[in-house]
């Protein structure tokens, strides 16, 4: 069945080919994304008064975007890697939604640090990154390298969508006006990407149950870095461990989901 | 201009302003809704087939594309650059989906698309990506960006052009997809001369590696011009008597001083070939590179 | 909040909804009822837009943001186990319905929890 311009249809009549079609095609991200960045260059109103930062909220500020860059780099250049390796059109054209998402994300936090006084970004960033989350990149980037679809699939639209949903969601919750708007963008951004992570394994594990084994070793080799990286970024964020809502939660159920439980 | 000025220009954020919220604003699949293909182009099958065969080599040149822009982009030696190049991958994927989405439009089904573009993709052209996607698997940025941002969008550029001039009275529909696309190839070809300018000046010794790239996808490029001009003459040459027996008009569409809907195929496919390497000369010489002539002609 | 009305007081033609036999010819989406299945008719719904903007427009009135604690489902709401946004229907929903996820792409089959409660597995084949 075609979409229908009746009234009473909706998408939960549509045939499963054509939901796909329809939400992996350029045309629904271009329309998706006007809906909620038109009138928000660089992620924000330009009306929207910023509010002063005292210098040690500013330097966890600082910290804080510097490993979200440090996240979305990774994310953009595994997403780019993975166009190749796409095992159809409409992933191939999704995915290249989604190089331009995280390529967006990595402007917007730049522009943040920009505007927070910072001088020279890329440098920032480089000097505050955290080292797990680094030797985290370098891992996802070997799987992009060496064509392994399923475990890049998990460890970035999976593992690290979830973690970064997670954080922002929170983050979101307690920022300044301007982060927050910033923050609102890329979280409706994240959606499409874990969304799209979770259902490619999905359907790739109902088929052959057998890669449930291989990607939950996998998991577990990453799951310390991530996590254990997230976690610094609450305490940048000024957090006691008790003030901290729990932060694998989300992750944990999609990996059930999953069945990639150990 | 300083270069990080020149690449601001690049942003994704621009690019939102330029390319959803600016020229592609109310279309559907790169044309305005409710646009279709000629009722005479999908009722003559020796037409459609030619313009299936066509379509082809665009989602084949456009499939390259997104290879080459999406794998570049871990390859880009910053930001800036990271992001134009992403960009790049989305516009690319676009025309994969619209270029698909005439395929469609004209007859084939879906499920026979990739099939369609394997059995009937220009062999010359495939090589003439592989040249190209070989360097980009390497991450050899410079000669990644030459090949794809100067050398296929620079031929793009020109074919787009052309097929937009016979389509404008005959078949709005596509001279309006092309039209979004060659102002995306503007922007590409534009990076592409721009940020590898500086980076040429840098590493003068990677130029005689590239101008070897250049001629050998130059190569493939001719004898992929000969093939489709060869392949689709007979049938341009039946539609024109055709037309004339009938009375109808076919109207006239001028490129580069030529009337293309009157020249002889032979004349269309020399006149294109001249176009693409005259530009080529130019951008190449531009950056500093100088342009080398195929091996064999094609 | 969607507005509801109730097919045995108010037949869907009345709300302007489209009539339940419309539904008949989509095996496997929001399954219409079975005469003499011992249930009650479905409510209907008229949807409108809460502001949801991360889908294209026709598609926006089908989705919302939760709100968190004091917020509460309609009986036609269920919410994404993927990225938790309400997915919303016309018709009431019912275990056994179909329903898709736009802004996370999922898709799902309607189940009753244990609690009693509506809630959605996701499905992958």
């Amino acid at each position: 069945m075609t979409a229908d311009a009746s009234p009473a249809f909706e998408p939960h009549q549509l045939d499963e080919e054509e939901f796909l079609r329809e939400v992996h095609s350029f045309s629904f991200w271009f329309e998706a994304v006007e809906g909620y960045l038109e009138g928000r260059p660089y992620g924000a109103d330009p009306e929207l008064a910023d509010e002063p930062l005292d210098g040690d909220d500013r330097d966890r500020l600082i910290t804080t975007l510097c490993n979200y860059c440090v996240g979305e780099v990774t994310a953009l250049d595994a997403s780019s890697g993975l166009v190749r390796l796409a095992p159809n059109h409409h992933s191939r054209i999704f995915l290249a939604t989604q190089v331009a998402d995280e390529a967006r994300h990595v402007e917007v936090f730049l522009r943040r640090l920009d505007d927070l006084g910072v001088l020279d970004g890329e440098a920032e960033v480089r000097a505050r990154a955290n080292p797990r989350l680094e030797e985290f990149r370098r891992r996802v980037l070997e799987m992009v390298d060496r064509g392994d679809w399923e475990a890049a699939v998990f460890a970035q639209n999976v593992l690290l969508e979830s973690m970064e949903d997670t954080v922002f969601r929170f983050h979101a919750s307690i920022a300044d006006p301007v982060t927050r708007q910033v923050l609102e963008g890329v979280i409706a951004d994240e959606r499409r990407h874990l969304g799209f992570g979770e259902n490619d394994l999905g359907r790739r594990l109902a088929r052959d149950p057998a890669g449930r084994e291989r990607l939950a070793t996998i998991r577990a080799e990453l799951d310390p870095l991530v996590l254990g990286s997230f976690d610094g970024v609450y305490r940048d964020l000024g957090l006691s461990r008790a003030d901290q809502p729990s932060l694998g939660r989300d992750y944990l159920a999609a990996v059930e989901r999953l069945g990639l439980t150990t | 201009m300083a270069e990080t000025d020149f690449l601001s220009q690049y942003s994704i954020q621009r690019w939102l302003e330029m390319c959803p919220q600016g020229y592609l604003d109310d279309t559907t699949y790169g044309h305005e809704s409710g646009l279709t293909e000629p009722e005479d182009l999908l009722a003559n099958d020796d037409l459609r087939e030619a313009s299936i065969a066509l379509t082809v080599q665009l989602i084949a040149g456009e499939r390259a594309a997104l290879a080459a822009s999406s794998g570049l982009v871990n390859a880009a030696p910053d930001h800036a650059s990271k992001a134009f190049l992403a960009t790049q991958t989305l516009d690319e994927a676009r025309h994969v989906e619209i270029f698909t989405r005439r395929l469609i439009d004209l007859g084939v089904k879906e499920e026979d698309v990739d099939s369609t573009v394997n059995d009937l993709a220009n062999p010359n052209l495939v090589k003439f990506a592989e040249v190209l996607l070989e360097k980009v698997g390497n991450g050899d940025f410079i000669a990644g960006v030459v090949g794809q941002n100067i050398v296929l969008e620079g031929m793009a550029f020109s074919v787009f052009e052309l097929l937009q001039a016979t389509s404008k009275d005959l078949n709005p529909k596509f001279a309006q997809t092309l039209a979004g696309t060659i102002a995306d190839e503007r922007r590409h070809v534009g990076f592409g001369e721009n940020r590898i300018g500086s980076l040429i000046r840098e590493h003068p010794e990677r130029k005689a590696d590239i101008e070897r790239m250049q001629a050998e996808m130059s190569y493939h490029m001719l004898a992929t011009f000969t093939d489709v001009f060869r392949g689709s003459g007979p049938t341009m040459d039946r539609e024109r008597q055709a037309a004339a027996a009938e009375g109808r008009d076919l109207g006239s569409a001028e490129w580069h001083g030529t009337d293309v809907m009157a020249a002889s195929t032979d004349d269309i496919e020399a006149l294109l070939a001249g176009t693409v390497i005259n530009e080529f000369k130019t951008r190449l010489g531009r950056i500093g590179i100088e342009y080398q002539d195929p091996k064999v002609p094609a | 909040m969607s507005k509801a009305t109730d097919e045995q007081t108010a037949p869907a033609e009345e709300q302007g909804n489209r009539p339940a036999a419309a539904y008949e010819s989509v095996p496997g989406t929001v399954q219409p009822d079975e005469p003499g299945d011992g249930q009650a008719p479905r409510r209907t719904y008229e949807l409108e837009d809460t502001g949801f903007r991360e889908v294209p427009k026709r598609w926006r009135k089908f989705y919302r943001v939760w709100q968190g604690p004091g917020d509460s489902l309609a009986p036609n709401e269920i919410i994404c186990p993927v990225c938790k946004v309400v997915i919303r229907s016309h018709r009431e929903f019912r275990p056994g319905d179909r329903a898709y996820c736009m802004p996370c792409m999922s898709r799902m089959i309607v189940v009753r929890m244990p609690d009693g409660t509506l809630g959605a597995e996701v499905i992958y084949q």
